[in-house]
């Protein structure tokens, strides 16, 4: 697999400089799901931003509401889910909430790409790559369809795979591995510049999972992205992302700079969520699980701390009242058990000053304190 | 990486192998429905082998002279064991000789089958592709407007008229069509004064007298269809790849495309199904207008107890619906990717 | 082959709890299904009393040959002046009767057939649903034409069990479908695994999941008797031995040019109304059916 120089950038349509990498900024947002029993919430009062050229991780277990999260951003929440309340603002594109019609779709693929799950089935069975990519490109009105094609086929390429022979292929005759890459690809052929990954590495192997991660985090720095990558595996996000956010039952229970959560987490949940990973040096016996089970659409607590029941520090309080996001340091954590801290440097979390002048020194900033870390 | 001889058409072998398969069970399929034949000729109430035997010999025929013509009308000598008078049978069968009719002196079953089967053909096939066409529409509307009140009705009148009997549909149509409001003719395949030819009027009155057969066909398999197109575009709907061609922004002409062609797919299995249902149901339809196809050929010919055109018809009727099997299954190997490659090989 | 048959009587009455209870929650969920229920229960009525309610030999009125619908007589009279609608009544009886023993010997050979053939898997599971195949592309109208040329279905029994015998190669494939499903979610290993005997598995793990099922295919298999014995009797290959809806439709049709001229056709079309409704019947409690046993097909 040939390893990318990362000055490749001089290759790229010339655009790619000019429209750089966009902030989002989440506030707000609530998502329900409609039911017998009435519209549930699946995502709720979530305020998160996502500082222009970082990669943000979303991690939660299966039913915390991190993938409604990731549909949110292309306003694609499906029915019988919607978006109830709030704002998903994205440079250059507005508020996607409020978009419609033709104005989403043209969003969808130009400005946001979306990379599904690898074990997911995201390409026309019936259909070549290469086919199912000339449709891609008349959608979008693209008037080069050469050109296209030949920058799918560098993309693969640069990943590693035949382009060529890929543009050829069906789904059926590629493996997850290249799947998930034909699916990037996909997210990256327009020149999106914010990509959002869903489960990027579930039911891929070790080796391959390794590979797509480097991928990732090769192509976000060469092509200059603002990525979201959502999942359920903390490996995944120590190894690419700048930012992490851990959601539970709907809710962002604490965010902030991957290096300080992972390091020194404040949230119970988050320590138990760490605790829970065996380590291959040390006892066995000091993975610790998380006793009790996450909450489903219907068993989420309508009022008080969502965590409450499996939480070993819980009070009184935590039944009542719902714990407001409280800033220490760089992070933003929610819950009644953890002394408050002060508010002065948060390296643009949270919705408040999240001005992009502001913001983005200081993602890149993390960016390169995050690379030292791991190279 | 992994890709090398997986594109190296394996396609050929599958399609061989499926089309092998098929064809063996084709031929068992026959050799049963020739044995039920046999079976059926050779047990006769009243044996009127023996009778046709004893009496040509009465009228002055040689017993030898006497046998083949005998063997003429039944496919075998009326001598011999079981196991001969079959092997007598089945290689009558082989050469394609049929026999001759017993109605009809003289006239040799194979010709009497081939002429009928072009008035049974033509109109299934015509009313199978109007009810396909018309079908897989209406049944695509059906799953979109699944909730509301257009999908319900077309769901529950697809129900009703595929739970329909065939000739309840036919009687109900000729009753409005030639007693209540006489517009179409009820019977025949062309009016017998207009000379045949390849004329403006010929032609017309043709398809005047086909239109009622060929709308019952439509009719009696248009709700199969729906109901099947319903099912498969909603779970094709369902699929994560109509998601992701959403999410990438795809016009919706080209998620509907998507849509449609991966949902229509499985529905060509059902048209063999369907078509076997059509040459069964032409019994009905042909009676009913009396269109002289193969299935009124195969009722005459039971009403007459003429074993020979009997035995063709039902060996003629049980061959379509072999082919008509083997071609659906082929044509879903042809469009189907996945199984052109041998993946979905179970 | 004898394990599943026993078992199946075993197990009747958990069978048939589980199937009334999921009839009865579906049943209220839209009215129509309720509609469904009442019509086939009303032709049940209708082929048990509805004989009872006529004399031994119905009534002929010579004066009225044909005559058109009126209060005494709502689809008028036959060529003989007997009143259509008696005619419909004291023919259900046949129709019906037949369409029940073909059901029951659809379902029982059927269920059977597939059970074991899931069940077992292998040798014997291969051989059967080549059997099976087979039954399934011989057109079955035409071997029912070709075989009255040698066996006279004399009576309604008779009839339903040569329906039956030709028919239950549907419901084996889909039952064998179902147990093969039902292994494959590890149901079976985890009752072996218990020490379960076979019986307790097939009767009490297998069967009541398919219940809904196997009823559904019952009231599929009932329409079909139904449609074929009476398109039998209307083309009029076999002897018109007792009074039903095929010999009206043959009469009426064939006899009394119910095509060509009105006068004959109220005679024609009573026989197909109750064909039709019967139909709407089975289909509305089919939709119920098939909620019940496939709760993905429920519309959001």
């Amino acid at each position: 697999m040939p390893s990318t120089p990362s000055d490749t950038r001089a290759d790229n349509p010339p655009d790619t400089l000019g429209r750089g990498a966009p902030g989002v900024r989440i506030s707000g947002l609530s998502v329900v799901y409609r039911t017998p029993a009435g519209e549930l919430p699946a995502v709720r009062g979530i305020d998160l931003e996502l500082p222009p050229g970082t990669i943000t991780g979303v991690v939660g277990e299966s039913g915390s509401g991190k993938s409604t999260l990731a549909l949110s951003l292309l306003n694609a929440v499906q029915p019988p889910g919607r978006i109830s309340a709030g704002s998903v603002e994205i440079d250059g594109l507005g508020d996607v909430v409020t978009l419609r019609g033709e104005e989403l779709r043209r969003a969808r693929g130009r400005h946001v790409g979306y990379v599904f799950q690898a074990a997911q089935n995201s390409l026309n069975p019936l259909k070549p790559v290469g086919k199912q990519l000339l449709d891609l490109g008349r959608s979008h009105g693209v008037a080069d369809l050469r050109g296209l094609v030949r920058e799918a086929r560098d993309l693969l390429g640069r990943m590693g795979l035949d382009g060529a022979r890929v543009l050829d292929s069906r789904q059926h005759e590629l493996s997850g591995g290249m799947r998930q890459r034909v699916g990037i690809m996909f997210a990256l052929v327009l020149n999106a510049h914010l990509v959002v990954l869903d489960e990027p590495t579930t039911a891929l192997d070790m080796i391959t999972q390794a590979t797509i991660l480097r991928i990732i985090r090769e192509v976000h720095e060469e092509r200059g992205l603002t990525t979201l990558v959502i999942t359920h595996d903390l490996g995944v996000v120590a190894e690419v992302a700048d930012r992490l956010a851990v959601m539970y039952g709907g809710r962002v229970v604490e965010q902030g700079p991957t290096r300080q959560v992972l390091g020194e987490p404040l949230h119970p949940y988050t320590r138990g969520l760490i605790q829970a990973i065996p380590r291959l040096v040390g006892d066995i016996g000091e993975a610790r699980a998380l006793p009790g089970r996450p909450p489903t659409l219907a068993t989420i607590p309508a009022a008080g701390c969502v965590f409450r029941e499996r939480c070993p520090l819980r009070t009184d309080v935590c039944v009542t009242q719902e714990p407001p996001e409280v800033a220490h340091g760089a992070r933003l954590v929610a819950c009644h058990a953890v002394e408050g801290g002060t508010g002065e440097d948060r390296a643009g979390a949270g919705n408040h000053g999240g001005q992009d002048g502001a913001g983005e020194p200081e993602g890149r900033a993390v960016t390169a304190g995050a690379r030292e870390e791991q190279v | 990486m992994v890709l090398i001889g997986v594109r190296a058409r394996p396609g050929a072998i599958a399609v061989a192998r499926r089309l092998a398969g098929h064809l063996a069970r084709g031929l068992a399929m026959i050799l049963v429905v020739t044995s039920i034949n046999f079976v059926i000729i050779r047990n006769i109430p009243g044996d009127p082998i023996a009778a046709r035997y004893e009496k040509l010999v009465e009228q002055g025929m040689s017993p030898d002279q006497a046998e083949r013509a005998t063997a003429v009308l039944y496919g075998f000598l009326p001598r011999g064991s079981l196991w001969e008078q079959y092997v007598d049978y089945m290689g009558g069968l082989l050469t394609l000789d049929l026999g001759q009719s017993l109605s009809t002196p003289g006239a040799e079953v194979t010709g009497m089958l081939a002429a009928a089967a072009t008035w049974t053909v033509i109109p299934v096939l015509a009313g199978t592709l109007l009810s396909f066409l018309l079908g897989v529409t209406m049944g695509v509307y059906a799953a979109i407007r699944r909730s509301g009140r257009l999908g319900d009705v077309l769901a529950i009148s697809g129900s009703l008229l595929h739970g329909v009997p065939q000739y309840v549909l036919a009687l109900l149509l000729g009753a409005i069509f030639t007693t209540l409001w006489p517009i179409l003719p009820g019977s025949g395949t062309a009016d017998i004064m207009i000379e045949p030819g390849l004329t403006a009027e010929y032609v017309g009155s043709l398809a005047e007298h086909a239109t009622l057969p060929v709308l019952t066909y439509a009719l009696a398999s248009y709700g199969g269809w729906i109901l099947a197109m319903k099912s498969s575009v909603v779970t094709v709907l369902g699929d994560d790849f109509i998601l992701a061609a959403e999410l990438r922004g795809l016009t919706r002409g080209i998620v509907f495309r998507y849509v449609a062609r991966n949902a229509i797919l499985p529905l060509f299995t059902i048209l063999a199904l369907s078509l076997g249902l059509l040459f069964g149901g032409a019994i009905f339809i042909e009676r009913i207008f009396t269109y002289p196809g193969l299935g009124l050929l195969l009722l005459d010919s039971i009403t007459g107890r003429d074993y020979a055109l009997m035995g063709g018809a039902f060996l003629l009727i049980t061959v379509a619906i072999v082919i008509a099997n083997i071609v659906a299954d082929m044509l879903y190997t042809v469009i189907d990717p996945r199984v052109r490659s041998g993946e979905e090989s179970a | 082959m004898t394990a599943p048959i026993v078992v199946a009587g075993g197990s009747r009455a958990t069978l048939r709890r589980n199937f009334w209870s999921g009839v009865w929650r579906v049943l209220r969920r839209k009215p129509s299904r309720m509609l469904g229920v009442v019509i086939l229960i009303g032709f049940a009525f209708m082929g048990v009393a509805g004989p009872l309610l006529y004399p031994e030999r119905l009534p002929r009125d010579d004066d009225a040959l044909y005559a058109p619908p009126s209060w005494e007589h709502p689809f008028g009279t036959d060529f003989e002046g007997t009143d259509v609608l008696a005619l419909v009544v004291t023919g259900s009886r046949y129709v019906l009767t037949t369409a029940l023993v073909t059901a029951v010997i659809t379902v029982v050979l059927g269920t059977a057939i597939g059970l074991f053939a899931g069940f077992r898997r292998g040798r014997w599971d291969s051989a059967l649903m080549r059997i099976t195949d087979m039954k399934l592309t011989v057109p079955a109208l035409p071997l029912l034409l070709v075989l009255s040329t040698v066996w006279k279905f004399e009576s309604a029994v008779e009839m339903g069990l040569v329906l039956g015998l030709l028919g239950w190669g549907g419901v084996a494939r889909a039952v064998r479908a179902q147990t093969l499903s039902l292994r494959e979610r590890g149901f079976v290993e985890a009752a072996r695994g218990l020490g379960l005997p076979t019986a307790h598995i097939v009767g009490r793990e297998l069967l009541p999941g398919m219940a809904p099922f196997i009823a559904m295919n019952m009231l599929i298999a009932v329409t079909g008797a139904v449609y074929a014995q009476v398109g039998l009797f209307f083309l009029g290959v076999l002897p018109f031995e007792a009074d039903n809806w095929g010999v009206m439709l043959n009469l009426s049709v064939f006899g009394g040019g119910a095509l060509t001229s009105t006068a004959a056709l109220p005679y024609m079309m009573a026989p197909l109304l109750a064909i039709l409704l019967l139909t709407l019947g089975i289909v509305l409690v089919v939709d119920a059916m098939d909620e019940i046993f496939n709760p993905r097909l429920r519309e959001e």
